[in-house]
């Protein structure tokens, strides 16, 4: 049988831990990203601390499971740890503590870590989204 | 050659700024989802988001969070920025292709830290599009270096 396409609300495992596979930060993803948004690096060699943030929602594409059915992001709240340099490997660690079932969809909170090439946690905080149940 | 930049000290609690706008283009949704990897159908997917609440594709929540980040440098003479320290951050609509956003920034408080060398600033911000309509907001904190001997 093939895989859902999507993970609905129903599909989500409360305190399920999702651990990433690792990407490594260069000058490319710092240029394309201080190019996008004009949020410049401070010094040479420096990661924008909001471009780890963007990365791990792509990093969590890249689980052996299908992507969340998400209707809508609803909030982040998010904690840079420590700085980050370009070469730097990072991964994500999530982990779902709350899911909240409403009329349409379900709310779920997702914990998250970025994690670099030592183990060490670099940024971690709280993402919040509206996902779609599973149609009858 | 003096430092144009504002130091902890130089900031007061109150003050505010307005940005310029930034239209956002199918390109630079198409270029964030390239870069951070995140091809959500929301973002990608225009047939799928005909028929969604949307009727097309929208941003990314942190394309836009990126952009007002950008667009926060060029609404008031650069800070003396030692790090980004976090934030708190809510998407209350979607930013559609060609929607012009801005961001509204206010500093809401100020704070010492144990080291004598840098405060943290926390600035409100809200980020407004064309019908001034709000479509994210949020606090974040910053780490301010002080003026030596300030």
């Amino acid at each position: 049988m093939s895989q859902p396409s999507k993970f609905y609300f129903e599909d989500v495992v409360l305190h399920g831990v999702l651990e990433t596979p690792a990407m490594t930060i260069t000058e490319a993803h710092v240029a394309l990203y201080a190019g996008l948004s004009r949020d410049d690096p401070r010094e040479a060699g420096a990661v924008p601390e909001i471009l780890p943030l963007c990365l791990t929602t792509g990093l969590g594409w890249r689980v052996p499971q299908p992507p969340l059915a998400v209707l809508a992001f609803m909030g982040v709240e998010w904690v840079a740890d420590a700085p980050m340099r370009v070469g730097d490997t990072i991964h994500s660690r999530s982990e779902t503590t709350l899911k909240r079932s409403m009329k349409e969809g379900g709310v779920i909170i997702e914990q998250r870590q970025v994690v670099n090439q030592r183990g060490e946690v670099v940024q971690h905080g709280k993402f919040t989204f509206l996902v779609a149940k599973r149609p009858a | 050659m003096t430092d144009s930049r504002r130091f902890f000290d130089d900031i007061q609690v109150g003050e505010e700024y307005e940005s310029p706008g930034r239209t956002v283009t199918e390109t630079d949704i198409v270029i964030f989802a390239g870069l951070s990897g995140d091809y959500n159908i929301l973002h990608t997917d225009a047939e799928f988001m005909k028929s969604s609440i949307f009727g097309e594709r929208i941003a990314h929540g942190l394309l836009g969070l990126a952009i007002q980040a950008g667009l926060f440098t060029r609404a008031t003479q650069p800070y003396a920025t030692l790090a980004f320290v976090g934030l708190r951050w809510k998407f209350k609509g979607p930013v559609k292709i060609g929607d012009t956003i801005r961001v509204r920034a206010r500093v809401s408080a100020k704070k010492e830290t144990s080291k004598v060398d840098r405060g943290v600033v926390t600035v409100e911000r809200t980020v407004l599009n064309q019908r001034d309509e709000v479509v994210q907001e949020g606090e974040t904190d910053l780490m301010v270096e002080r003026r030596a001997g300030g």
